[in-house]
């Protein structure tokens, strides 16, 4: 591919970004700009081409985002440099949408015709808003037969209040529009102010990881410039590269010279693992440093913590190795050792949210071909001791004796539910079966409600989506951002087989929860245990004191009616291929549970 | 045993006037032609026995003689006795059979005429075993049985009458819905018709038969597991208060002297010769067998080579489990100091603690060196067969 090797003058560069709500075809959109902007070839051109993980393209979902360097020739005949900053659409992400945000100055907000404004769209204007960015609102999907035009003109203005008949109009599955809307992206965005004689500032608001060159940061240079040669200091680790090489990212890295105040690119600078650096640290020059790191660091800190084991513990070493490798380009995710009795040898992990751990849960199965456990999500508590001392507690088998314990709290979120008003009922009870908090909702339009509550995040990781998805008959959506912590009265539920706890069954729930929790796992195991030559007690214990029990009868009939006429091979090879189911199966107080009854029980709604 | 504890051989005859839905044998319905070709392989394949009676594969060939024959199916007593006899005449002449060999023959209810009884009984048969599985019209309606109650009665009484040492008939319970009831009474018929053994088999549904797609299909359930632990106790202990008492999971005999002498010796690793398809054959620590289907059985037959589908080499390990799966079917149990290997005493004490265990829990008794399962263990005698651990044993072949 030939580059253009001239720095772009900071006039003819547009930074921005796509906010949508989830499915009004953001992706859909960056491919037809990609696509008529030639930076792809039409034969090669594979739909959501932004969307690189094969999970993101299989859910259309942007989980990591993607950075794109467009070179556009406008209708008044000059050529203009247009970095398509991709953000991810999903909650969890939040951290990653932000950084984004900073690097653009303009935003084009995506409005479905038919489906009009939608809560994530207010939620991420109200975020675009925060950063200062101009928007141009684009409404897309009006090839449909159910576009509404004029009502979403009518939400724009009113909900998002912009004026309506800036919005662009478009259907990027026709391929209607979409030179409208490159020509607002040049005509009605603002190009980056900076200065690039002024001290090297540059914002890393990505990082890929290259297999051959390390570490591949996405930057985008506020002042100053970047070369390579070039000596550079990460502000916040306070660590010390060289730069080897910089460029722009069509699709493909395409060399240059330098990046420059107002451009995005690459760096790459023999950086081993994402680990070294911090998304959101600032680059500068290191013999002649910025005094301030640009806003925007904050460390990812995992909410959900669940344990990961290999379904065979001969897998264990494979795992390592798919972890140390899945952490090379994902550097929200924690993992430290961790151990079961029933399950032996594992991972303790830390992910950014529920969709997080699917993905890494995901990506460990298909990349790595490893078939797993995971231990029933659980988030981080804060507790403070009797000595005063306060720790904080993410794993049952860590939880401290309850004599000790002064005082609990746990993490809440605001979650924010829209749905059609006829489920205003049905959804309200459901947040107060979970121990939702100040619930309300308005009206977003005629027959459109927002709901929101306060809700513990521990009882959103059970359950939540699953039953929001049935009463809803899926018309719910949900979103969350993270509150606050608040006091709890927390108890750690056992689950005990013949006498024996389970470890890797424990949970931590609040005492309100702990019997129809410890309910459902006794009867979830009792379905998948198989009978054997003793009846098995199964029960859900607090402490000494037992809260719910269920009981599995012996098995009294087992054995091969007819054992003769001298095929004797056959049922020996019968019996060793069970011999070897069983040598397979955990075994607890003697009992033998086989893996399926662990992912029964902790299969969560999450994990379907 | 003491008296017959040489090789056994073993002659399948596929043939049945019609193929019971429970059945996953090797069988066919076909006409008078294929016997025809059966009896010509048949010769075929003991012709190419070498000098000892056993096929070349096996190095050292037994030297004692064969001292049970026994012909089952399928139905051998299809075959016109002058069949029977000619197989007789040639096995012997090939064979080392001992002059008073133990014979066998299973047979259709409805085959046995006083005069074919008379006929078989003067041609050495001792054992006739008469596939009658149920004494109820519905019973045998389902099982697609073709006789009715009438002719199995008529069948027994004509075998008793032409004076079998041993009189056996074969029954099958635990047929969907039936009732401890029900099957009780199937037992006190089956008692009063005078036989002296009896095999009671619970209903195995097999896949690939027309019960296993009827269940596939959803339209026939397996009786729960609960139900069939109390009709394999009811059977158990209903017979031996008849007179009747078992000595394996599904085998019953009036006295000591009416015990298969010829399935035992498959439950001890005694040397077997099966002929015909489907046969399984066992001597000095191999097993080998034909072809289930006649065809395959009959081609190499045809180019002069033995109709061998596999042979298995048995490892240490493989002979013990064995060992210990057919034992404990037994009311016998396993004698551990005569496992294969010696390797009986290191066993009992790698697996004091699930010995402990089964005595513990009623599934078994402790005889010095004899595990003896009691009839709550024989009922989960699979389940106590894998709670052994074998776990040092070396699988090399012996």
């Amino acid at each position: 591919m030939v580059a253009d090797r001239g720095t772009p003058s900071v006039d003819s560069i547009r930074n921005f970004c796509i906010i949508a709500h989830i499915d009004h075809g953001k992706s859909t959109l960056a491919d037809r700009l990609i696509q008529s902007c030639g930076a792809v070839e039409d034969r090669e051109f594979r739909d959501q081409i932004l969307d690189s993980m094969d999970i993101e393209r299989e859910r259309g979902i942007t989980i990591k985002s993607n950075t794109v360097t467009l070179l556009y020739e406008a209708q008044d005949g000059n050529r203009y440099t247009l970095n398509l900053i991709d953000t991810p659409g999903h909650v969890d992400f939040s951290h990653e949408v932000r950084r984004s945000l900073m690097s653009c100055e303009g935003a084009l907000l995506l409005v479905d015709a038919s489906q009009g404004v939608e809560a994530q769209t207010v939620a991420n204007l109200y975020l675009a808003l925060e950063y200062d960015l101009e928007l141009v609102p684009v409404i897309n999907k009006i090839d449909l037969p159910s576009a509404d035009i004029e009502r979403a003109r009518e939400e724009i203005s009113e909900d998002l209040g912009l004026d309506p008949y800036e919005a662009v109009l478009c259907s990027a599955k026709q391929g209607i529009g979409i030179e409208d809307v490159l020509e607002a992206v040049v005509h009605k965005l603002p190009p980056p102010i900076g200065d690039p004689e002024a001290k090297l500032q540059a914002l890393i608001f990505d990082a890929q990881y290259d297999p051959y060159r390390g570490v591949v940061m996405i930057c985008r240079v506020k002042d100053g410039r970047l070369r390579p040669g070039q000596r550079i200091r990460l502000m916040h680790s306070d660590k010390e590269f060289e730069v080897e090489e910089v460029g722009q990212l069509q699709l493909r890295r395409v060399k240059t010279d330098e990046l420059s105040a107002g451009a995005v690119g690459y760096v790459i600078a023999g950086i081993k693992t994402v680990r070294d650096i911090a998304i959101g640290d600032t680059i500068t020059e290191a013999r002649h440093p910025a005094e301030e790191p640009l806003p925007g660091y904050k460390e990812a800190k995992p909410v959900v913590f669940s344990s990961i084991y290999p379904m065979s513990t001969d897998d264990y070493e494979d795992l390592t190795t798919a972890l140390d490798k899945l952490a090379l380009n994902d550097a929200a995710l924690t993992y430290e050792k961790d151990s079961s009795v029933a399950l032996g040898f594992g991972f303790r992990c830390g992910f950014l949210g529920l969709l997080h751990l699917d993905v890494v849960q995901e990506r460990l199965k298909r990349e790595y071909g490893l078939s797993l456990i995971l231990s029933a999500p659980s988030v981080r508590y804060e507790i403070t001791l009797q000595s005063g001392e306060e720790i904080a507690v993410d794993n049952p088998t860590l939880y401290p004796d309850p004599s000790q314990i002064q005082s609990a709290t746990e993490p809440y979120i605001k979650a924010s539910i829209m749905m059609p008003e006829r489920y205003i009922g049905v959804v309200m009870e459901l947040c107060r079966e979970k121990r939702g908090l100040n619930t309300t909702f308005n009206y977003l339009s005629v027959g459109r409600v927002e709901l929101t509550s306060e809700l513990p995040l521990a009882e959103v990781l059970f359950d939540f989506y699953d039953k929001l998805k049935t009463v809803t008959q899926g018309y719910g959506s949900f979103d969350y951002e993270m509150l606050d912590y608040r006091p709890t009265d927390l108890v750690k539920v056992d689950i005990l087989v013949n006498g024996e706890p389970v470890d890797a069954l424990s949970q931590l729930v609040h005492r309100d929860m702990s019997r129809a929790r410890a309910l459902r796992y006794c009867e979830r195991l009792e379905e998948t245990i198989p009978r054997q030559q003793f009846k098995i007690a199964i029960q859900g214990a607090i402490g000494g004191q037992i809260i719910a029990r269920s009981t599995i009868n012996a098995y009294r009939k087992d054995v091969t009616a007819k054992c003769y006429g001298g095929d004797i091979t056959r049922k020996r090879k019968l019996l060793e291929k069970q011999r070897e189911g069983k040598k397979r199966m955990k075994v607890v107080g003697a009992v033998e549970i086989p893996q399926s009854a662990f992912m029964a029980v902790l299969t969560s709604d999450t994990q379907k | 045993m003491s008296d017959f504890d040489g090789p056994g051989l073993y002659i399948h005859v596929p043939f049945c006037t019609h193929i019971c839905p429970y059945c996953d044998f090797s069988v066919l319905t076909g006409d008078r032609s294929w016997q025809t070709r059966y009896l010509q392989h048949l010769s075929l394949e003991i012709e190419l026995l070498t000098e000892s009676g056993w096929p070349e594969l096996v190095r050292e060939p037994p030297s004692e003689a064969f001292d049970t024959i026994y012909f089952g199916g399928g139905t051998p007593s299809m075959l016109p006795p002058g069949n029977l006899e000619s197989i007789l005449e040639a096995v012997r002449a090939k064979m080392h059979v001992r002059e008073n060999a133990w014979l066998f023959l299973e047979a259709n209810p409805e085959d046995v005429t006083l005069k074919a009884a008379t006929t078989w009984r003067q041609m050495g048969f001792r054992t006739i075993s008469l596939g009658v599985q149920s004494f109820a019209e519905d019973n045998l309606a389902f099982l697609g049985r073709q006789h009715s109650p009438r002719a199995a009665r008529r069948g027994l009484d004509n075998a008793l009458a032409a004076g079998f040492d041993t009189v056996a008939m074969d029954l099958i319970y635990g047929i969907p819905d039936q009732s401890p009831r029900a099957w009780q009474s199937d037992l006190d018929e089956a008692l009063a018709a005078g036989p002296h053994h009896l095999s009671c088999y619970q209903l195995t549904v097999h896949p690939r038969t027309p019960f296993g797609f009827r269940q596939l299909r959803g339209e026939m359930m397996e009786m729960d597991n609960d139900d069939q632990a109390e009709l394999f106790m009811l059977t158990h202990r209903h017979l031996a208060a008849g007179g009747m008492p078992g000595y394996e999971v599904s085998n019953f005999a009036a006295g000591p002297q009416h015990r298969s002498l010829h399935n035992q010796k498959y439950w001890s690793h005694s040397p077997y010769l099966g002929l015909g398809p489907s046969a399984h054959s066992f001597a000095r620590g191999r097993r080998w067998w034909n072809p289930r289907k006649i065809k395959a059985w009959m081609a190499p037959l045809d180019a002069g080579r033995p109709p061998l589908e596999s042979v298995e080499e048995l490892g240490l390990e493989s002979l013990v489990l064995e060992s210990l799966m057919l034992g404990l079917r037994t009311y016998d149990g396993v004698d551990f100091d005569n496992l294969p290997g010696g390797l009986g005493p290191a066993l009992w004490r790698d697996n004091r603690a699930t010995i402990d265990e089964l005595v513990k829990r009623g599934l078994a008794t402790v005889d010095r060196s004899r595990l003896r399962p009691t009839l709550a263990g024989l009922a989960i005698a699979d389940t106590v067969a894998r709670s052994l651990d074998l776990g040092g044993l070396r699988n090399e072949p012996t």
